[in-house]
């Protein structure tokens, strides 16, 4: 079952013309990669999803409904949950309230923006949160995000996405600035994601972590997606070349013919 | 630190507010009390007391608006200008206009909330930085209190009523003497601390300020809060003035002059992050009350008048120094 599809997605910043024409679809609990060099358009591409800026022409469906994304709102309603570089949280709160921020838990609903949090219910579902996702044993739900390693802060991201149930959950360069081990724990939770039944679209330029991971690769280069394969079909320095644009016509005429 | 605290156990609340950076300048509070009252008796004769609580609230209420600004990441200097154009416009209405009374003081809040809602929507949509805006704000306030009134004093409101009751009637309990401005400054507090503490609205308020981009990708709306707080704080002078004016019998279009940067000191000294992010009343509350007894104590124990803000500077500087350590400290541990 497809859960998203992009329609000939166009996005620019006045003379930078990010994205050009992009397609593609995503199917229920599989891992797609999007690889590119820098500069590719990957981030622009997921903000035009998740709603940080609208694109400026193409069609966004959702489960087969066409669907309009104007804000960050919107792509939380329609189950899209995206964990952007570098600035999915805020340091100075706690884990806790770091996971329910946007969507705290209240009593007195009526008071709308002045109702009081509900903080045992904070703090029970965070901690429930915090141990399913196996990242309980040393991780206190009222500890401030600051005095977290940046693998801890990715896993508290991804709990969060998984949390609410996303169907699709988007990683932005979940890996940048961590550790090995922690590389490896970030790896390990997406699959255990994908196995939670999540769609998820991981951006990235290891491609390393990609063949760990992903089920479908998609590679974009100056705006554009030009190849798009499935990892059992093919290895690691083919992507490398369809990346960086070394004998890309042949590679392009071996994808098209799929 | 403050947003995590309430929510903890009691064991581990009570060391994680021990280290808390209000409650390090309550400490500090209480040690300048204790040595202005050895120093002076006077200080703490129930005369001076009453006289600290007079003009405590009307900075202080200024101060828990801008605590809230703070803690989203910005911050505003024309309160000054609006404590005494607010004031001004009221009493020229109702004695060149023959407005009544109450409407003149509606109006006058409504003014704020104008100047409020310039300063939020220029900063959020063009996105200059509040400093500028609110800078060239003071500027256009302070110019305006002045050419409307040309530069003279207005005689304010003093026909007792309701509204002089309201804003700066007056009760004695013992030999002290308070003003009703301090159950409004009291009252406020407790909201801003319901706000920021325990309310849905304050955990937006610190996500925005600690990290902006985080707090809109969940759907905060960063922009509406923080023009709504804009709007607070030019509201809360704006009363600030009013009350002022009526305590002393006097609109002067030049009072408040320098109070924007007296009530971010009593802010930051209390221990909220000039970076946002962390803010905490309880911190302005004590900061307030640090930087009114220094004014007075510092007088009372004999500092030559003209040497006074070299003290107040200092004591400033030495509580941010302070906060500035604890803070690396609390990061290392
Ligand atoms: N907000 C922006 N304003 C102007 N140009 C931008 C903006 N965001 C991205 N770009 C440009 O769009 C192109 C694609 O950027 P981006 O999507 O961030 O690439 P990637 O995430 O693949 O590294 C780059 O040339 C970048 O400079
Ligand atoms: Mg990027």
């Amino acid at each position: 079952m497809e859960v998203l599809r992009l329609q000939n997605l166009q996005k620019s910043f006045g003379s930078v013309r990010a994205l050009k024409n992009a397609s593609f679809a995503l199917k229920e609990g599989e891992v797609v990669a999007l690889l590119g060099d820098n500069g590719a358009g990957k981030s622009t591409l997921i903000k035009a999803i998740s709603g940080v800026f609208p694109a400026d022409r193409g069609d966004i469906y959702v489960r087969g409904e066409k669907v309009s994304i104007r804000s960050t709102r919107d792509a939380m309603d329609l189950g899209i949950e995206t964990i952007h570089q570098d600035t999915s949280l805020a340091p100075d709160l706690s884990i806790a309230r770091n996971l329910f921020l946007g969507r705290e838990p209240v009593k007195l609903k009526w008071l709308g923006v002045f109702a009081p949090l509900d903080f045992a219910k904070l703090r029970d579902a965070a901690s429930a949160l915090l141990k399913r996702v196996g990242i309980s044993k040393k991780l206190d739900a009222d500890a401030l995000v600051l005095t977290l390693s940046g693998g801890e802060r990715q896993s508290i991201a991804i709990s969060r996405a998984m949390q609410f149930a996303a169907k699709v959950i988007i990683l932005d360069e979940p890996t940048n600035n961590l550790g090995v081990e922690e590389t490896h724990g970030v790896l390990r939770f997406v699959k255990e994601v994908r196995d939670a039944g999540h769609s998820v679209l991981l951006i990235t330029h290891n491609i390393h972590h990609v063949f760990q991971v992903a089920d479908r690769i998609i590679v974009m280069r100056r705006g554009e997606i030009v190849a798009e394969q499935t990892v059992a079909d093919t290895d690691l320095l083919t992507v490398e070349s369809i990346i960086t644009g070394a004998d890309m016509s042949a590679l392009l005429k071996e994808t098209r013919a799929k | 630190m403050i947003a995590a605290e309430d929510e903890m156990p009691v064991g581990k609340r009570r060391s994680s507010l021990i280290r808390s950076p209000q409650f390090s300048s309550l400490v500090i509070l209480i040690v300048l009390l204790a040595i202005f009252a050895i120093a002076d008796a006077n200080f703490l004769s129930p005369l001076n007391i009453s006289n600290m609580m007079a003009f405590l609230p009307e900075l202080g209420i200024i101060a828990l608006g801008m605590t809230l600004l703070l803690t989203a990441g910005e911050f505003d200097l024309s309160v000054g200008a609006v404590f005494g154009l607010a004031p001004v416009v009221v009493m020229l209405l109702v004695q060149n206009g023959g407005v009544d009374i109450g409407f003149a003081l509606l109006a006058g809040l409504l003014l704020c909330v104008a100047i409020g809602a310039i300063n939020g929507l220029i900063v959020t949509k063009i996105g200059i930085s509040s400093f500028l805006v609110t800078l060239s704000m003071l500027l256009v306030v302070r110019g305006a209190a002045l050419y409307i009134t040309q530069g003279f004093p207005l005689k304010s409101w003093d026909q007792p009523g309701f509204f002089v009751t309201l804003l700066a009637g007056s009760f004695n309990v013992g030999s002290f003497r308070f003003y009703t401005s301090l159950w409004w400054f009291i009252g406020l507090s407790l909201l801003a601390i319901y706000v920021l503490r325990y309310a849905k609205l304050g955990n937006w308020i610190s996500a925005i300020g600690s990290n902006r981009n985080a707090a809109v990708a969940r759907g905060v709306p960063a922009d509406a809060v923080k023009v709504w707080l804009f709007i607070l704080t030019s509201v809360l002078a704006g009363l600030a003035g009013m009350i002022s004016a009526f305590r002393i019998s006097a609109a002067s279009p030049v009072a408040g002059t320098g109070y924007e940067l007296e009530v971010i000191a009593m802010v930051v000294v209390g221990g909220t992050a000039l970076t946002g992010g962390r803010g905490t009343i309880l911190g302005t509350i004590v900061g307030a009350l640090m930087l009114r007894a220094i004014r007075n104590g510092i007088v009372l124990i004999g500092v030559p008048g003209l040497a006074y803000n070299i003290f107040v500077g200092l004591i400033i500087l030495a509580m941010l120094i302070l906060h500035a350590l604890l803070q690396k400290n609390a990061a290392r541990g």
